[in-house]
C-alpha cells in the first residue's frame, strides 16, 4: 500500500487538533479577564493567542479533511465532526478580526467558539475511542459484555458462541460501525462476507488464502499484520478455531456438531466449555441450590470445640467439617451441628467414637454428601439413621463393625455413589449380593495386595541377559 | 543483700532500662525516618492496585498461621502427595514407549538434533541408545509401561500419565528449583508453602506440611526446594526423619517432664503476650502459636511417624521396614500423615541421576535397582489410598526436574563405561493421580525417539497450576504482595491441564 502525500498529512490531525483546543480556549480565558480592569494588560496577548489558535484550526481542519477521505471512519458521525471542526476555524477567524476591530460582538463569537471546542472535541473522541468512551465505565462495570459459559460445546452455535467473542474481543475495536479500519467491519454476518478496502477477507473453505487469517498469520513485525503489535493478540487457540471455521463453509447459523471437527480441533472446542474460568470441569459433591450464610455463631461454638469448620470455597455457604483433632467427643458436639445442617455437606468424624445414637443426630443434617465413618463405632443398627440422608454419595465405612445386613439398608439412598467397606465385618463373599443389591454404587472391599515378585529382591549389578 | 536479690534487682534495672530506650530521641528520629519512608512507598506501591477478582488470595493471620482456610472454589483434593525422584528418571526406560529409537540404536545421532542444542555432558556426536526395558500395555487403558515396574503397570488404570514435560534447566538444583517453586533462581516459596498458606491445615498438632527425603542423600537444590521464600516461615517444609527421632530433639531433655515443659512455655508465652500488647507486632502472636504447636508436636509426631503400629501387612504391601530411611517407609509415613489431615507430604528420593558413569548410574543396571526400591511403595501408596477412600480426595504426583536423552552420554567425547543417558530438559514423563485426576489416560506425545514434544507441551508452571486448580485455587488469582506487587507460583504462565481431569 502507496502511503499518499495527503493521507500522510492526514495522519498528524490527531497531534494538531490539541493546539487549538489549547490556544483558544486559553485566548477565551485571557478575554474574559482583560475586560477586568486589573488584567487589561492581556488584552493585547488575546490577540496573539487568537490568531495563533486560528492558523492551528485552520490546520487542524485541513489534516482532519485529508484524514476524513481516507474513510476509515464511520460516515455520519465523522460528518458531525467535520463541520464542527471547520465552524470552528471559520468562528476563530471571524473573532480574530472582530477583537483587532475592538468591535464589542466578540464576546459572542467567543462564546459560540468555546462551545464548538467542546463539541468537537468529543465528537472527535468519540470516533478514537468509540461513542461510549466518556460514559463506560459508569454504565457498565464490566467492560466486557458477560457471555455465558458454554454448557456443551457441541450444541453451541459456531459463529455466535465460538467465533463471534474472539472477534468481538480482538477486532471490534478496529472495524465496527463507528470505526472501519481499511473499510472492513467484522461486526457481523453480512460485513465479514463483504470484506473491505482490497476486497473479500474470507474465502469459504479455503482458509489459508483468506486475507483475514494470512494477515493474523504475518510475523508481528510486519506492517499488515492484523492486530496491529500494540493491541492485543489472537492466540494460537483463536487462530485455529477461525481457519477451521472458515475452512468448514463460513457457516453463520450452523451448531459445532453439524461440522467435521479434525482432531486437533476437538481439545479446542472443549476447552470453550470452561472458558470462562480456570475452575475443574467435574462437579464436586455440593448442591447447585444456593444456602443462606451459616450462623457464626454456631460456627465459633464447634470451633472451639477444636472442630473444624471452614465453608468448602469462598463462593459457597455450604460447610466441611472435620473431627480430626476433637478430644473427647460427646452427643452434645453432634447436636452443634443441628444448627448448621442446612450448610452442612462434607463431614468427616474417621477414628472418632461416633455411635450409632449420635448417626440419628446427623440424620437430621439432610444436605450431607460426603460422610466419613471410617474406624468408628457404628453398627447395623446405624443403618437406619443412614437412610435418611438422602443426598448421600460418599460414604467410607472402612474399619466399621458394619456387616452386610446394615449395607442392604442403603438401597433406598438413590445418589449414592462410593461406598468404602475395607477392613469392615462384611464377609468376602457376600461382596458379589452387595453390587448386585447397589447396582449404581460403587462398592470399593479393599484388601488390595501388592505381591511380592522374584525381581523385587534381586539386586542387579551387571545387565539382565 | 544476697546473690539473689542482687541479681533480681540488677535485671528489673536493666528492664526498664531497655523500655526507656523506646522513648529516646534516638530511638524516635530512628523509627520515624524508616517508618514515613515505608508509609510513602507504601502508598506509592498500593497504586499499583492488587488482584481485583471475586476471589482474593488470603489474608496472613499471624496468630493462627495454620488454621484452615478455604479455597477459591470447591476443590477436589484436600491433600497432596508429591513424589519427587532427584537426579531425573529415564523416561524412555520407564513410560515413554520408542521402538524407533530402538532401530537406530548404536547408529550416530543426527546433526539436526544437535544444532543450537546445549547439552550438560554429552560433547561431539554422540551415538543413539534404544530402550533398554521392555514394554507392554497394561490395564483396560492399555498404558505402555516398561518392565522396570512390574508393580507400578498393575494400577495403570487410576493415573495419568503426562508425556509431554518440558523445562528450560537441564541442571539439577535450577531444574528442581523450577519445578517446585516456579523459578530456577533461589527465593521463591515452594509449593507446599504455597498451598499451606493458602488453606492452612486440618490438623493443628502436626505440621502443615512435612518434608521426607530418602536415596541417601538430599535433593541437589537442597532446602530451598520447600522453603518458604517470601511467605511467612511458618509455611516451609518441615523435614521429618524416617529413622530415629522423626524431628531433632523432639524429646524433652532428661530432668524436663512434660509438666514443667507446659509451665515454661505458658511463662513464655505470658511474657510475648505482654510485649505484643506494647508492640503489636504481630510476629509475636506467631511465635505464640509456634510455642504451643511444638508442644502439642511433641506427643503428635512421634505417634503418626511410627510406623511400628501398622499391621504387618500393610508394611509388607509397602516394602516398608521400621528403623531404616527408605523410600518405602517414607511413602507409608506419607499414607499416615495424610489420614491424619497433613496437607502436603514432599518426598525426595535420591539416585536417579543416570548417566553411564558407573554400574549404579546405567540404565540397565542402576535404574532398575532404583525401580525396584519405589516400584512396589508407590503401587502400594495408591491402592491403601483407594481402598482407605483417600484417594479421591488426595493428589498424588511423581516425576523428576526433567528427562534424559535419547543418545547415549558420552562424557568429554568418549566412550563410557555403561550405558548412561545424558540431562534432557526437552521431553520427559510424569505422573498423576488421585484428586480429581481422570486414571487410565495419558496426555501430550513426543516424537518417534522421545527427543522433542509434538503435541501436549506441558510445563512446570502447567503442573502447578493443575494442582493448585485441585485444591480449589485460580493459579492467576492466587497471589502473595511482596516488593510491592503480587506474586503467583506460576509466574505469568501455567494452563491447568483439563485433559486430565475427571
Amino acid at each position: 500500500m502507496v502511503l499518499t502525500v495527503s493521507e500522510f498529512l492526514g495522519r498528524f490531525h490527531p497531534v494538531l487538533v490539541h493546539l487549538p483546543i489549547g490556544i483558544l480556549l486559553m485566548a477565551a480565558v485571557f478575554y474574559v479577564l482583560s475586560l477586568r480592569e486589573q488584567y487589561k494588560a492581556l488584552h493585547q496577548a488575546t490577540t496573539v493567542a487568537l490568531l495563533l489558535g486560528m492558523l492551528s484550526a485552520i490546520g487542524s481542519s485541513i489534516s482532519g479533511y485529508l484524514l476524513s477521505i481516507s474513510g476509515d471512519y464511520e460516515a455520519d458521525m465523522v460528518s458531525t465532526h467535520k463541520w464542527m471542526g471547520f465552524a470552528v476555524a471559520a468562528v476563530a477567524v471571524v473573532s480574530y478580526f472582530l477583537h483587532t476591530k475592538k468591535n464589542n460582538a466578540v464576546k459572542w463569537t467567543i462564546g459560540l467558539m468555546t462551545l464548538l471546542i467542546f463539541i468537537t472535541g468529543h465528537t472527535g473522541g468519540s470516533l478514537t475511542h468509540g461513542s461510549d468512551y466518556l460514559t463506560k465505565s459508569i454504565t457498565t462495570p464490566a467492560a466486557k459484555t458477560e457471555r455465558k459459559p458454554i454448557a456443551n460445546v457441541q450444541e453451541a452455535v459456531v459463529y455466535k458462541d465460538v467465533v463471534q467473542p474472539i472477534l468481538e474481543e480482538k477486532c471490534y475495536s478496529c472495524h465496527n460501525a463507528a470505526k472501519q479500519k481499511g473499510k472492513l467491519r467484522l461486526d457481523g454476518p453480512e460485513w465479514i462476507s463483504k470484506g473491505g478496502k482490497q476486497g473479500e477477507v474470507v474465502i469459504s473453505r479455503n482458509a489459508d488464502e483468506s486475507e483475514l487469517i494470512k494477515r493474523l498469520l504475518l510475523p508481528k513485525q510486519h506492517e499488515d499484520h492484523m492486530p496491529p503489535k500494540e493491541k492485543p493478540q489472537l492466540n494460537e487457540k483463536e487462530i485455529a478455531l477461525l481457519h477451521w471455521w472458515i475452512n468448514s463453509g463460513l457457516s453463520f447459523d450452523k451448531k459445532v456438531k453439524d461440522l467435521a471437527q479434525p482432531e486437533k480441533i476437538k481439545p479446542l472446542l472443549l476447552s470453550l466449555q470452561s472458558a470462562v474460568s480456570n475452575e475443574i470441569k467435574t462437579k464436586p459433591q455440593i448442591p447447585d441450590a444456593a444456602v443462606e450464610q451459616a450462623d457464626a455463631a454456631a460456627i465459633k461454638k464447634l470451633t472451639d470445640r477444636g472442630v473444624v469448620v471452614l465453608p468448602v470455597a469462598q463462593n459457597s455457604n455450604y460447610l466441611l467439617v472435620n473431627f480430626v483433632t476433637v478430644q473427647g467427643l460427646s452427643e452434645g458436639d453432634i447436636k452443634l451441628l443441628l444448627s448448621v445442617k442446612k450448610q452442612l455437606v462434607w463431614v468427616k468424624f474417621a477414628n472418632q467414637p461416633v455411635n450409632d445414637a449420635m448417626l440419628a443426630i446427623l440424620a437430621e443434617c439432610k444436605a450431607i454428601t460426603r460422610l466419613d465413618i471410617s474406624y468408628t463405632k457404628i453398627t447395623d443398627k446405624g443403618f437406619v439413621h443412614l437412610q435418611q440422608l438422602p443426598k448421600l454419595q460418599t460414604l467410607n465405612l472402612v474399619g466399621t463393625a458394619v456387616t452386610t445386613n446394615g449395607l442392604m439398608q442403603l438401597k433406598n439412598n438413590q445418589n449414592l455413589q462410593a461406598v468404602y467397606i475395607y477392613q469392615s465385618a462384611v464377609p468376602k463373599k457376600d461382596y458379589a449380593a452387595l453390587k448386585t443389591a447397589l447396582p449404581k454404587t460403587t462398592i470399593d472391599t479393599g484388601g488390595y495386595t501388592v505381591p511380592m515378585l522374584q525381581s523385587d529382591t534381586t539386586v542387579f549389578t551387571k545387565p539382565k541377559a | 543483700m544476697t546473690q539473689k536479690e542482687l541479681n533480681n534487682e540488677r535485671l528489673a534495672t536493666e528492664a526498664k532500662q531497655k523500655e526507656l530506650q523506646f522513648f529516646t530521641r534516638r530511638h524516635f528520629l530512628k523509627e520515624s525516618a524508616m517508618g514515613f519512608g515505608a508509609l510513602a512507598l507504601g502508598s506509592l506501591l498500593g497504586s499499583c492496585g492488587n488482584n481485583m477478582g471475586m476471589a482474593s488470595s488470603p489474608v496472613f493471620d499471624a496468630a493462627h498461621p495454620l488454621a484452615p482456610r478455604m479455597p477459591f472454589f470447591p476443590a477436589k483434593a484436600r491433600s497432596v502427595i508429591y513424589l519427587h525422584m532427584a537426579g531425573a528418571p529415564s523416561q524412555l526406560e520407564l513410560f515413554d514407549y520408542k521402538p524407533e529409537l530402538a532401530k537406530l540404536n548404536g547408529q550416530d545421532c543426527p546433526p539436526s538434533l544437535l544444532e543450537g542444542k546445549k547439552f550438560a555432558f554429552i560433547r561431539g556426536v554422540p551415538k543413539m541408545l534404544g530402550p533398554q526395558a521392555n514394554f507392554k500395555q497394561h490395564g483396560k487403558s492399555g498404558l505402555w509401561v516398561s518392565d522396570y515396574l512390574p508393580h507400578f503397570s498393575t494400577i495403570v488404570d487410576d493415573v495419568s500419565i503426562i508425556k509431554s514435560v518440558t523445562t528450560d534447566q537441564f541442571n539439577h538444583a535450577p531444574a528442581q528449583l523450577l519445578m517446585h517453586t516456579g523459578s530456577a533462581r533461589l527465593g521463591r516459596p515452594s509449593i507446599g508453602s504455597w498451598v499451606t498458606y493458602g488453606l492452612g491445615t486440618e490438623n493443628q498438632n502436626l505440621p502443615g506440611f512435612v518434608v521426607l527425603t530418602s536415596g541417601g542423600n538430599n535433593p541437589d537444590a537442597g532446602k530451598s526446594v520447600w522453603g518458604s521464600g517470601f511467605l511467612p516461615s511458618v509455611y516451609q517444609g518441615v523435614q521429618c526423619r524416617s529413622e530415629g527421632d522423626p524431628v531433632l530433639f523432639i524429646n524433652d531433655p532428661q530432668g524436663m517432664d512434660r509438666d514443667l515443659r507446659k509451665a515454661s512455655i505458658d511463662a513464655i508465652n505470658k511474657v510475648n503476650q505482654e510485649q505484643y500488647k506494647e508492640f503489636n507486632d504481630p510476629e509475636i502472636l506467631s511465635r505464640i502459636s509456634q510455642y504451643e504447636m511444638a508442644y502439642k508436636m511433641q506427643i503428635s509426631v512421634p505417634e503418626v511417624m511410627n510406623i511400628n503400629d501398622e499391621p504387618e501387612y500393610i508394611r509388607e504391601m509397602y516394602g516398608a521396614q521400621p528403623g531404616k530411611g527408605s523410600f518405602a517407609n517414607n511413602v507409608l509415613l506419607a499414607r499416615k500423615l495424610v489420614e491424619k489431615g497433613v496437607r502436603f507430604v514432599q518426598l525426595f528420593d535420591w539416585g536417579w541421576d543416570t548417566h553411564g558413569t558407573s554400574a549404579d548410574g546405567a540404565v540397565d543396571i542402576g535404574l532398575i535397582n532404583k525401580c525396584r526400591q519405589v516400584d512396589k511403595a508407590m503401587t502400594a501408596l495408591i491402592l491403601d489410598l483407594k481402598q482407605r477412600g483417600l484417594l479421591d480426595e488426595t493428589l498424588v504426583i511423581w516425576g523428576g526436574e526433567f528427562g534424559r536423552t535419547p543418545m547415549q552420554e558420552n562424557r568429554d567425547g568418549k566412550e563410557m563405561p555403561f550405558k548412561g543417558r545424558d540431562h534432557h530438559a526437552e521431553a520427559f514423563s510424569m505422573w498423576m493421580a488421585g484428586g480429581g485426576i481422570k486414571g487410565g489416560t495419558t496426555y501430550g506425545e513426543t516424537d518417534e525417539i522421545g527427543y522433542s514434544i509434538t503435541s501436549g507441551k506441558t510445563e512446570a508452571f502447567d503442573i502447578q497450576a493443575t494442582i493448585l486448580n485441585q485444591l480449589g485455587f485460580d493459579h492467576e488469582k492466587f497471589t502473595y504482595d511482596f516488593q510491592g506487587r503480587p506474586f503467583r507460583l506460576t509466574d505469568v504462565s501455567g494452563k491447568v491441564i483439563t485433559d486430565i481431569l475427571a
